[in-house]
């Protein structure tokens, strides 16, 4: 009987916790059954005892009959997963090229062979490649652990020829923007709340490898708005997949959100310059330009501003067309239907 | 079931084929109560060879559905987890053998007739 026990025991481990103890207890009534029958009498000779557990399957494989495997990301949600995945992988890839490119134009690998530069880049690349994939996947982890039966279902089954017409419905919401945005919103929160102080230029000195921040403490009164401006983008783009389509509500919540990022933009642009370059720093680059480090963090200062900017203005257009949506073209549709 | 002679993938069809039944041949023997090694048994008297590793944790998933309801009991010597359709389960059986039939029909006319 010893092996029997040691046989339960191992299977027991590998079972979830819920339900062990009983399911353990049916195995060994089985089990004896079958042990009984072999060899009727009341003590089994350990030859049956080890061919019944011979017979009845490695602990592994009986365990594994019993436990119900849910898929990480589920049939539903893949084929949205595999497109931002694909998505967010490129632009990541994309931009660390970019970076290579102006690394090279600019000389910041003169001190070093430029092969060993790019196989740094590389390997660079392939770590924030794999951090992205991980948090894509822990995000669409959790949605797929969160998000509504009913949601899955709808990705599923609730279409109609209609969805192939051209003519765009202006409720309609795209499920892989929306999951795009989420992730993106979820990398940014990580890089602005964890790698602040990492965030920076990496060049080679003659000792080895040199950092100066790009960002300068000032910006630190910023981060609890930006993450909040984000968190609540996230939270819109969920209230949306649950609820399929854009309502009313959720116009009226992206409005807010937008007028508090314009203000937030703003309070930035007019505020101190957050963009500095040490000016140690800024020799140590030797860059080859006939620019002061003084004058350099001014341009970037502008041209930061000057993204802002942008920024603020498409956000005012977003909100005067949603205004516009909700607001004047329910009004003229309502007038068609009472006038027609 | 294991047949030497024909090839592992045909056994793999085959055992996609039985999947779909294992469910009906359990639930059609469990009108009166019954253990798992007396069903296992019984099934295997009738010519259904099912694997216990199979049939065990199918009775326990059968029974999370509410298509069985089981209880612990103490006879002859031990303890022993006896299993009975329940009310639902009676009801899902006898559509199943509905459809089984049909089934049936469809797939002998499909296979054996011009």
């Amino acid at each position: 009987m010893e092996y029997l026990n040691t046989y339960l025991n191992e299977i027991s481990r590998r079972l979830p916790r819920k339900n062990r103890v009983d399911i353990i207890e049916e195995i060994r009534s089985l089990l004896m059954d079958i042990i009984e029958e072999r060899s009727p009498g009341a003590n089994p000779d350990e030859a049956t005892v080890k061919a019944v557990l011979k017979d009845y399957g490695s602990p592994h494989q009986v365990a594994q009959q019993y436990i119900d495997y849910q898929p990480l990301i589920g049939p539903e949600l893949y084929p949205i997963y595999q497109l931002v995945l694909k998505i967010v992988l490129i632009v990541i890839a994309a931009l660390n090229l970019v970076g290579v490119l102006i690394a090279i134009v600019s000389g910041v690998f003169i001190e070093t062979s430029l092969f060993i530069a790019i196989v740094d880049r590389f390997f660079d690349l392939v770590g924030s490649l794999v951090n992205v994939f991980g948090i894509v996947t822990l995000v669409f982890f959790l949605f797929e652990r969160l998000a509504s039966k009913e949601f899955k279902k709808e990705v599923k089954e609730d279409w109609s020829p209609d969805d192939l017409s051209l003519t765009e419905d202006k409720t309609r919401i795209s499920i892989p923007e929306i999951i795009a945005e989420i992730t993106l919103g979820v990398i940014f929160i990580v890089l602005i709340n964890v790698f602040l102080e990492k965030i920076g230029i990496y060049f080679r000195k003659d000792t080895g490898w040199a950092f100066t921040p790009f960002l300068n403490m000032h910006v630190l009164r910023y981060i609890p708005r930006l993450t909040a401006s984000i968190v609540l983008d996230i939270g819109l783009n969920l209230y949306l997949i649950r609820q399929g389509a854009w309502n009313r509500a959720a116009i009226v919540a992206k409005i807010i959100i937008n007028l508090f990022k314009i203000a937030l933009f703003a309070a930035i642009i007019f505020g101190p310059a957050i963009l500095s370059i040490e000016p140690t720093a800024w020799e140590a680059l030797n860059l080859d330009l006939t620019l002061t480090a003084q004058r350099f963090n001014q341009l970037i200062n502008t041209a930061l501003s000057a993204v802002l900017g942008l920024t603020i203005l498409s956000l005012t257009i977003d909100v005067m067309r949603h205004l516009v949506q909700t607001f004047v073209k329910k009004e003229a549709a309502g007038l068609k239907i009472k006038t027609g | 079931m294991t047949d030497p002679t024909i090839s592992e993938q045909t056994q793999s069809l085959v055992q996609e084929l039985r999947r779909g039944v294992i469910i009906l041949a359990a639930l059609s023997q469990l009108h009166e109560e019954q253990y798992g090694y007396s069903l296992m048994k019984q099934l295997e008297d009738r010519g259904m060879q099912i694997d216990q590793g199979t049939l065990y944790p199918l009775l326990r998933r059968l029974e999370e559905q509410n298509l069985l309801q089981s209880d612990w009991r103490v006879d002859s010597s031990r303890p022993r987890r006896y299993y009975v359709l329940s009310e639902t389960g009676k009801k899902i059986l006898e559509e199943l053998t509905e459809e089984w039939s049909r089934l049936k029909n469809t797939i002998d006319n499909l296979l054996f007739e011009d």
